[in-house]
C-alpha cells in the first residue's frame, strides 16, 4: 500500500518576530522554531512526530496547510512544489492536506450548527449545488459515526470525543490525501480515544488517506504509526520505523524517551537517569541533557544515514565510531 | 479547635488504616433539582501504602478529594451523608473545627498555576507553608529547610527556583514546587489530583520515582487521583476504579490491571494501545460516560456493558467481596465468599 513520496520537506525553517523590549527599537528580532527539519512523507502511511512541549510539532502541522508560512525551505506536496505567496498554491495545499487539531472546543465554532461547521469544509468547492451538499454532509458524518440527530446541536452540546468527529468529519467532507492529527486524542478518555483511534484506522483503509500523527504519547503513536520523527526544540532528531525506534532507539534523547514511557504492564522499576538541561545554543541541541556527550558534540551534527534510519548526532558518525562501540556496549 | 497530635508515628498501637471514607454522598444542587455526584463511596486507605483512585471524566474522582480533604464547592456541592475518620479521628461530620489540613492531610491540586499565588516568588510561599506550621524556626534553619527539600526534588538551581515567580517556572518545575510545598509539612496523608497530567514524558517519569521515594523516606500516605491507568500502574499498592460516582472495583494493583473483575475495569484495560500497529484494532465499547444529571436506570454502566443481563437494567448492583477483593456486579452475584 505504501508508494510514492507524497509529501516532502527540505529544509523547512519557521520563525516568529520577537518584540523587542525597547519599543522604538527599530531593530526587528526573531525566534527560530523549526530549523532546517526534513523529512518526506510515503503514500499511504502513518507518519508519527513525537515531541515533547514546546518542540514545533504543532508549528509543523500548521505549516504545512499554510496556516503558518515558512521563512526558509520547500515543501512539495505530490511532485508539487508549494509557493506560499502564491494563492492557487495555497489553495492546492489546503485542498489536499487536512488537519485535525487537539482541542475540539476551540476549533468549532459555537455559533454554528454541527451542520454548518461540517459543510464548511466544502466552502472551497463551487461545483455542488445544494441538495449534494446536504447529503454530503449526511454522508461524512454516517461515516464518522457521528449521530444524525446531533447534526443541528451546538458544540457546546456534544461531548469531547463527538466533538473531535465533527473536526474530522470537516476534514474529510472533501477529498483528501493527506490529514495531518494533531493531538487528536489527548483531550479524551481513554474509552474515547479507543473509538477514536480506530476510526481512524477505519478511515485512512477506506479513503486511502496519508497520516501525520502528532502527538506526545508513546502507547498512541506505537500503535498508530509506520515510521515516526522525533522533535526536539524545533530540530528532528531521528526518523525511524517505529519498531526500530521503540526497540533500538539510536539517538540519546529517543533513548531517554523510551525510558521514560510507561505502560500499563507497570515498568517503572528502574530509575531514569536523564537530568534534563536547557536545549544548548552551539552545537548539538541536546548536548546539555546528553549521558554521552563527545568533545564533537559543540559542533551541530548532521543528520547521518544508518541503514535507512536518520540520526542527527555525532555517536552514528563513522569517524566516531570507537565511540559508538562504546557506548552500543554499555546501554 | 483540635489540633492532632504532632507526630504519633512512634506509637505502637497505630491502626493500619489511616483513612476509612463510609458510605459518602456527595450532591450538587442545581436551581431545579438536586444530583447526585457521589453515591456511597467506601474508602480504606492503610498506612504507608499508595493508593490510586482511576476513572473517566466526571466520575467523582476530584470530588471525593475535596471532600475528604473538605475544599468542596459549597454550596452548590456539599456532603450529604457518611463519614470520614482520619488517623482514628472522626473529622467528618464533626462540631469541632478540626485541624487535620497540612500536617495530617495535605493535597497538591491539578493545575500548579492556579495553587500557586501569582504575585509571590516561591521561596514567599515555602516560608509561608514552614510558618504556619508554628515551630519558629530561624531564618537560616528556613533556608536550610527549603534547600534540603527541593534538591530532594531533584532541582538543581535551588536559588533561581526560590526567586523566581510561578509564571517563570515550566510546567514540571511548577509541579514540583507544588509538591514541594505539600511535603514541607510532612503530612500523614497526601492527596494527588493528576500529578502528571499535561507534563512532559520524562518529567513525568520524575515525578513519579520523585513521589515514590519521598513515600519510601517519610513513610507518607499518597492517594493518587488520575485518569491514566498507566500512571496507576506504576505508582500504586491498590486500585479503585470509579465510575458514576460509584466504586466499581477495589484490588491490588496487579488484581485490578492483570485480572479485572468488573467489566468497566476490564474496559479501560483494553482501551489502552499497548502493541504495534499489526496488533490489530483495539477492543472498545461504544457510548459515552454517562451523563450524571441523567444517569440509567440499574447498574449505571449496564447501556455499554457487553455482559448485560436482565437485571443490570433494574437494579442496582451490590457489593460483592470476591476473595480480598470488592466489585460492584451482577456477575458474580452468588460467588463471592460468605
Amino acid at each position: 500500500m505504501m508508494g510514492n513520496k507524497i509529501l516532502e520537506v527540505k529544509d523547512l525553517e519557521v520563525k516568529f518576530p520577537v518584540r523587542s523590549k525597547l519599543l522604538a527599537s527599530k531593530e526587528e528580532k526573531f525566534k527560530i522554531v523549526i530549523e532546517k527539519v526534513s523529512f518526506s512523507i510515503m503514500e499511504g502511511e502513518t507518519f508519527g512526530v513525537v515531541g515533547e512541549t514546546g518542540s514545533g510539532k504543532s508549528t509543523i502541522a500548521k505549516t504545512l496547510v499554510g496556516i503558518n508560512y515558512p521563512s526558509a525551505g520547500e515543501i512539495y506536496l505530490m511532485g508539487r512544489k508549494i509557493n506560499f505567496n502564491k494563492k492557487s498554491d495555497l489553495i492546492f495545499l489546503r485542498r489536499n492536506v487536512g488537519i485535525i487539531f487537539q482541542d475540539p472546543v476551540g476549533s468549532l465554532n459555537p455559533k454554528l450548527r454541527i451542520f454548518d461547521i461540517i459543510l464548511e469544509g466544502l466552502n472551497f468547492e463551487e461545483k455542488y449545488t445544494k441538495e449534494e451538499k446536504r447529503d454530503k454532509v449526511y454522508a461524512v458524518a454516517k461515516k464518522v459515526g457521528l449521530n444524525e440527530s446531533k447534526l443541528f446541536s451546538y458544540p457546546s452540546e456534544l461531548s469531547g470525543g463527538e466533538k473531535q468527529r465533527v473536526s474530522l468529519a470537516r476534514a474529510i467532507i472533501s477529498p483528501k490525501k493527506i490529514l495531518i492529527l494533531d493531538e487528536p486524542t489527548s483531550s479524551l478518555d481513554v474509552s474515547i480515544q479507543a473509538q477514536i483511534l480506530n476510526l481512524l484506522q477505519n478511515l485512512k483503509e477506506e479513503l486511502n488517506l496519508t497520516y501525520i500523527f502528532i502527538t506526545h504519547d508513546f502507547n498512541v503513536i506505537k500503535y498508530m504509526c509506520d515510521r515516526l520523527g522525533v522533535l526536539y526544540y524545533g530540530r528532528m532528531l531521528e526518523i525511524s520505523e517505529v519498531k526500530d525506534a521503540y526497540e533500538n532507539p539510536l539517538h540519546p534523547y529517543t533513548k531517554d524517551l523510551m525510558n521514560a514511557n510507561i505502560t500499563i504492564e507497570g515498568n517503572s522499576g528502574f530509575e531514569s537517569e536523564t537530568e534534563l538541561g536547557e536545549p544548548a545554543r552551539n552545537g548539538c541541541i541536546y548536548l546539555n541533557s546528553c549521558r554521552f556527550k563527545m568533545d564533537i558534540c559543540n559542533r551541530d551534527p548532521p543528520m547521518i544515514e544508518l541503514n535507512s534510519r536518520l540520526v542527527k548526532c555525532w555517536l552514528y558518525d563513522k569517524s566516531q565510531k570507537e565511540d559508538y562501540i562504546k557506548v552500543k556496549g554499555s546501554n | 479547635m483540635i489540633n492532632l497530635p504532632r507526630d504519633i508515628s512512634h506509637e505502637k498501637n497505630l491502626s493500619e488504616i489511616i483513612l476509612e471514607v463510609e458510605n459518602l454522598r456527595v450532591s450538587i444542587e442545581t436551581i431545579d433539582k438536586r444530583v447526585e455526584v457521589l453515591r456511597g463511596v467506601n474508602l480504606k486507605l492503610k498506612r504507608g501504602e499508595v493508593t490510586a483512585i482511576v476513572g473517566e471524566s466526571g466520575s467523582g474522582k476530584t470530588t471525593l478529594a475535596q471532600a475528604i480533604i473538605g475544599v468542596l464547592d459549597t454550596p452548590p456541592v456539599f456532603i450529604e451523608s457518611g463519614e470520614i475518620f482520619f488517623d482514628g479521628i472522626k473529622i467528618f461530620p464533626s462540631n469541632e473545627k478540626i485541624n487535620f489540613r497540612g500536617q495530617g492531610i495535605n493535597m497538591v491540586f491539578q493545575e500548579p498555576l492556579v495553587s500557586l499565588n501569582p504575585v509571590y516568588t516561591i521561596r514567599k510561599q515555602l516560608e509561608e507553608s514552614i510558618e504556619v506550621q508554628g515551630l519558629h524556626m530561624k531564618k537560616k534553619e528556613i533556608e536550610e529547610e527549603l534547600s534540603k527539600i527541593l534538591s530532594d526534588l531533584m532541582i538543581r538551581d535551588v536559588d533561581r527556583v526560590l526567586n523566581s515567580y510561578p509564571h517563570q517556572l515550566s510546567g514540571g518545575m511548577r509541579q514540583r514546587v507544588a509538591i514541594a510545598m505539600a511535603m514541607i509539612q510532612r503530612p500523614k496523608l497526601l492527596i494527588l489530583d493528576e500529578p502528571t497530567t499535561g507534563l512532559d514524558l520524562i518529567v513525568q517519569r520524575k515525578i513519579i520515582q520523585l513521589l515514590l521515594k519521598l513515600k519510601k523516606e517519610f513513610g507518607t500516605t499518597l492517594l493518587i487521583i488520575t485518569h491514566d491507568l498507566a500512571v496507576a500502574a506504576n505508582m500504586a499498592d491498590r486500585m479503585y476504579v470509579m465510575y458514576a460516582g460509584k466504586i466499581v472495583e477495589s484490588g491490588t494493583k496487579d488484581q485490578v490491571i492483570k485480572d479485572p473483575l468488573h467489566p468497566y475495569s476490564k474496559m479501560l484495560r483494553d482501551s489502552v494501545p499497548s502493541g504495534y500497529k499489526d496488533s490489530g484494532p483495539l477492543r472498545v465499547t461504544e457510548g459515552n460516560p454517562p451523563d450524571i444529571s441523567h444517569l440509567p436506570s440499574g447498574c449505571a454502566f449496564h447501556p455499554r456493558c457487553p455482559l448485560a443481563m436482565e437485571i443490570c437494567r433494574k437494579e442496582e448492583p451490590t457489593k460483592k467481596v470476591i476473595e480480598d477483593r470488592e466489585v460492584l456486579c451482577w456477575l458474580y452475584d452468588g460467588k463471592q465468599n460468605t
